[in-house]
């Protein structure tokens, strides 16, 4: 058996050898004593012996290839006869024999596709290599956590290269296939076990286009608890204590509400005593009941009213009047959110004259919401509690119907029937309740 | 139960263990007829004479060394470190030949010895005579570290560790030998791992070791006066740590101090209150504050001196800042 | 070569010794091999060359009696009797290693036959050779401590503290001063100041220099020293003058720049201790050249067989890396 010549470790964290040099050539004798090659490593060179005698009957790296340690480099056999003249692969730095010339075109990349993917499978692909394509064409079908979905070519041209085979996995981004303008030569189809490294040409574009819309995000069940979390849109986190975050999550108290009063931060467990005695807010986080009264009336003046107030007191905006009544029968000042067709305003509606009533901003929060759908033909509404009581206007033959809806924290039993009973009792004669 | 100091509990301990087993002996300086210069081993060389007993040259790594190699051949050294101080003069025999042994080979090597030295500033002793460096071998794998709080716990400790096959750093508080606690007559061992609650409280966890356990104790009695109910654990070693008692505790009461008489920084408080951190987080309403010595060196003069240590006071400012939810360290 | 006394009843000795130093050789050969063929993690240090110095004092030894060894240590360890199949196999980090792979090259230790461990802190084992002896001193065994160290070793403070006190307890140790002439990359003479062996004397300990290549010198030397311990007439000292063929360690290849090859061919073609022994046992007719060749035959086939095992060796489980960490604490971790 020839003895085996190995790249040394010489050095402390060495893990190749340069061969600087070979003092021996096939064929030759060599004593074991003898420098048989040069080794470069970190900072010196060394000479290293031969470790054998006998003769020089393979040389299986050149002069100037590095090659990792323990590699065998050489052989020393007994005999000049068993000389090997050619010499081996074994130099590290060439690059494998069977590298492949990728032909030069559009690259189509393994698209992302899931949230967290690193790899698609591929399932199938549609097109053959130096088949034609269109960009709408499906070019491939990749499964992903648990769908499937199929992929456009994105480029109109040829197939001219698959180098990725039905049920491989490949890694997102990498080139899958090439497209080019004009029909292949020699279409190439590889499979990833086999496929070289492709460096996208200078002009590729790189691109994958989902022939759907991407792939539906995760239905993640929108619990109470996740929505309590959120922190404070635009004023930025909530300071809260680890424990008291965690109890308004699993009480689904929202630590946001506490914000929104303006209690202090940073929050602990007691503050959450304050938050749980604030009123709950909006049907979505409390599931609470909805009171829905209904007025009718078989007459109705407030149109006959707006015209004389335009005429006698110079009020010439009918939605002030509305909204104006809608505040006075809750008998205070007020935010009255005016809606009438498709159109929102909002007034303030200060106590007193009708005529001190200004426009405000759309973004305040109303008190009530008056929803006039006279001119509509809706009979009925039964829309639920929305952010403040609302009173929706409907046309009853000569007369109008007007519901009141409300959430059961919004406003008592007693409140809710008091305000709609003087709202229908101003909007049936406007010019008594003036007076 | 009797009341006997903390030196006479560690003497006692010694005694009954050399009576015990014939391979422990104690080495060190001046452990014989001077008996330490606290005197914790009076008495002790009369009954065992010099051969058990060994008076050493001034010499930490050449003795330390002695018994670790004494240590694998299968004797039970005591080493008798004099001032806790000393031990970056063993480093180098504790921590790369004691403490890794077993390991290094592959288990088939013991090495059981104690190493009893001590901690606490406020001595007027200045900066190499003060230091608590429980932390410094606390950090390396292999040694078991005790820190008795009382002499009961010194005597029970003491036992168990000499006991104990693998290396073991005992730090007494030096203020503390002259302190008197009840200490049974009868045999007793106290199991590594296992904390001590002292006293049980449902408002805020007081953790401290060795000579903070007092410290907390006397902040919790100033607490309650104040209505706030503290419970005092004591976790007696810290190498192995009874984190399951820490967390429980740290669980109720979402609010925690960690107290310890070594430096802050990088110290013992700080792994604690990390371990807690990581693993109660979703119950602690308050952030887990560390109050460690001072991170200078301990000065000579007591105007100075005083203020590195933390004291009931300063444990019972922080209490009440946790209890009102006051803003802490944020930003 | 020292004369021998009474050759023919001691013949099976001598052989022993020569077979002993051989299988140092061939030990640390192999060694070199599997790290020049990157089969082995890390380095070592190769003990090649110093045979007759571990080889002369551990033939002297009980099993009983302790030895620390050094990261220089291969060569005390298959002196003190331990086998190459677990000694390769710990070098390669083999699970059926002697410390089960976690100690490597410089940390074999060999409980069974007394070999308290080698140490990769320079001059840190000499504690632990004392506190050896002192064990027995205080159990009243007759075991005696050899504590090998190496030139470098005696700048270490550790080792006039621990000499101190031995010398004040008489103690059964002895401190064995491997003087290989070099202290890592550096001459021997530009890091020790006036004469080695004065060190142990100052301290009132008997204190010797022999030659280190010559392993009946040596060991004479060693029966006398290691029955005199047991009388409790320790400790004493040796400075034994060696030679390592290779450097520091296996990396350590360019070294003309502190010793050279001429220096080095002179100790290798002369002052062998291998050579220097074969010739002897053979012109004092204790072993033919035919028997000496079988010898070294044999001893090659079983290195070539315990590589070959504890390259074929598993690894310990991944699970053992929290273990042995405390002896009663089965998974530190866990």
């Amino acid at each position: 058996m020839p003895h085996e010549v190995i790249m040394p470790a010489l050095g402390m964290a060495q893990d190749t050898g340069l061969i600087v040099a070979w003092h021996k050539s096939p064929g030759d004798a060599v004593a074991a004593d003898d420098v048989l090659f040069e080794v470069e490593t970190d900072k010196a060179t060394m000479e290293v012996a031969a470790g054998a005698d006998g003769f020089v009957t393979q040389i299986r790296a050149h002069a100037g290839s590095e090659v990792p340690v323990g590699d065998v480099i050489a052989l020393i056999g007994d005999s000049s006869e068993a000389v090997h003249t050619e010499e081996g692969p074994a130099d590290a730095t060439a690059p494998a024999a069977t590298a492949v010339e990728l032909p030069k075109g559009n690259n189509v990349i393994m698209p992302a596709l899931g949230m967290a993917q690193d790899t698609g499978l591929i399932v199938a692909w549609h097109k053959a290599p130096g088949d034609s394509v269109a960009a709408g064409d499906i070019l491939f079908e990749v499964e992903t956590d648990k769908s499937t979905v199929e992929v456009e070519a994105g480029f109109d041209g040829f197939v001219a290269a698959l180098l990725a085979e039905a049920g491989e996995e490949a890694p997102v981004g990498e080139t899958i296939a090439v497209i080019t303008a004009t029909k292949p030569d020699k279409p190439v189809q590889a499979s990833r076990a086999s496929a070289p490294k492709v460096v996208p040409g200078p002009a590729a574009e790189i691109s994958a286009r989902a022939a759907e819309t991407p792939a539906p995000k995760p239905a993640k069940a929108a619990t109470p608890a996740s929505k309590a979390a959120a922190p404070v849109a635009g004023t930025g986190r909530i300071l809260a204590s680890p424990k008291a975050r965690r109890l308004a999550l699993e009480q689904g108290l929202d630590l946001n509400r506490l914000a929104e009063t303006g209690h202090p931060q940073p929050y602990h467990v007691a503050d959450l005593e304050t938050l749980k005695s604030l009123p709950t807010k909006g049907l979505e986080t409390t599931g609470a009941a909805t009171r829905r009264l209904t007025a009718e009336l078989p007459s109705e003046s407030f149109g006959g009213f707006a015209a004389w107030a335009a005429e006698a007191a110079g009020l010439k905006d009918a939605g002030a009047l509305l909204a104006g009544l809608a505040a006075a029968s809750l008998g205070r000042e007020a935010t009255v959110a005016l809606e009438r067709f498709g159109v929102a305003r909002v007034f303030s509606v200060p106590v007193g004259p009708l005529g001190n009533i200004a426009a405000a901003s759309l973004e305040t929060a109303p008190d009530l919401i008056v929803r006039d759908l006279r001119a509509s033909r809706i009979s009925s509404v039964t829309l639920g509690a929305e952010d403040a009581p609302t009173l929706t206007l409907k046309q009853a033959g000569d007369g109008l119907a007007i519901t009141l809806e409300c959430a059961s924290h919004q406003m008592t039993a007693a409140e809710a029937v008091a305000l709609l009973s003087n709202f229908a009792g101003r909007m049936e004669q406007p010019l008594r309740h003036l007076l | 139960m009797r009341n006997i100091t903390l030196s006479q509990a560690v003497n006692e301990a010694l005694a009954e263990e050399m009576r015990r087993d014939e391979t422990v002996f104690i080495i060190g300086e001046d452990v014989a007829e001077a008996g330490t210069p606290f005197k914790v081993l009076s008495g002790l060389v009369e009954e065992f004479g010099t051969s058990r007993v060994v008076d050493t040259p001034i010499a930490e790594p050449g003795f330390m060394g002695i018994a670790v190699g004494a240590a694998m051949t299968g004797s039970r050294p005591v080493v008798d470190l004099m001032f806790g101080d000393f031990i970056y003069l063993v480093m180098d025999q504790l921590c790369n030949q004691a403490a890794k042994t077993h390991y290094m080979s592959g288990g088939k090597l013991n090495v059981p010895l104690v190493l009893r030295t001590n901690l606490g500033a406020t001595r007027r002793s200045a900066a190499q005579h003060s230091q608590s460096l429980h932390a410094l071998v606390a950090h390396i794998p292999g040694l078991k570290v005790a820190l008795p709080s009382s002499a009961y716990e010194a005597k029970g400790l003491m036992k168990t560790a000499i006991r104990d096959n693998n290396p073991v750093v005992i730090f007494e508080d030096k203020l503390m030998y002259n302190d008197k606690a009840p200490v049974p007559e009868e045999e007793y061992l106290i199991p590594f791992g296992q904390a001590n609650i002292k006293r049980e409280g449902t408002d805020i966890t007081l953790i401290g070791t060795s000579s903070m356990v007092q410290i907390c104790e006397k902040a919790a009695e100033i607490l309650a006066r104040e209505g706030i109910s503290a419970e005092v654990i004591d976790p007696r070693t810290i190498v192995p740590l009874d984190e399951e008692t820490l967390l429980k505790s740290a669980r109720k009461t979402s609010r925690v101090i960690v107290v310890d008489e070594g430096h802050q920084t990088f110290g013992i408080t700080g792994e604690i209150a990390s371990r807690i951190n990581e693993k109660a987080f979703y119950h602690l309403d308050a952030p887990v504050l560390r109050m460690g010595a001072m991170d200078v060196p301990v000065p000579f003069t007591p105007a100075l001196e005083d203020l590195t240590v933390p004291t009931p006071e300063a444990v019972v400012e922080n209490a009440r800042k946790l209890m009102s939810g006051e803003m802490i360290h944020a930003a | 070569m020292s004369p021998a006394k009474n050759k023919k009843s001691n013949a099976e000795d001598y052989l022993r010794m020569y077979r002993q130093m051989v299988r140092i050789r061939t030990f640390e050969d192999n060694a070199n091999q599997l790290y020049l063929s990157a089969k082995m993690p890390g380095l070592t240090h190769m003990y090649s060359g110093e045979e007759a110095v571990a080889v002369g004092i551990c033939e002297a030894l009980k099993v009983t009696d302790k030895i620390t060894s050094t990261h220089r240590g291969h060569g005390h360890c298959v002196a003190k009797g331990a086998e190459f199949k677990e000694m390769f196999c710990e070098l390669l980090g083999k699970e059926e290693g002697y410390c089960r792979g976690k100690g490597g090259s410089m940390h074999i230790a060999d409980q069974s036959n007394g070999n308290l461990g080698a140490n990769a802190i320079v001059g840190g084992s000499m504690g632990i050779a004392t506190g050896s002896a002192f064990t027995a001193k205080l159990l009243g065994t007759d075991d005696v401590t050899v504590c090998f160290f190496g030139d470098g070793a005696t700048a270490q403070g550790l080792m006039y503290e621990v000499m101190n006190m031995a010398a004040l307890w008489k103690l059964p140790v002895i401190y064995a001063c491997e003087n290989n002439g070099y202290s890592e990359y550096t001459k021997t003479e530009e890091i020790a100041a006036g004469s080695i062996t004065a060190r142990a004397e100052a301290f009132g300990i008997e204190a010797h220099q022999v030659d280190g290549q010559d392993v009946l010198a040596v060991n004479t030397l060693a029966q006398k020293l290691v029955d005199r311990c047991r009388k409790g007439e320790g400790p004493f000292f040796v400075e034994l003058m060696t030679y390592r063929y290779h450097g520091h360690h296996v990396g350590d290849i360019n070294r003309e720049y502190y010793r050279s090859k001429e220096e080095e061919q002179d100790w290798k073609q002369n002052r062998d201790p291998i050579i220097r022994f074969r010739s002897w046992l053979v012109s004092e007719g204790i072993a033919t050249e035919d028997e000496i060749e079988a010898l070294n035959a044999e001893i090659k086939d079983d290195a070539a067989g315990a590589v070959e095992y504890a390259l074929n060796a598993k690894y310990p489980d991944a699970s053992e890396v929290d273990m042995h960490v405390f002896t009663d604490v089965e998974h530190a971790l866990a």
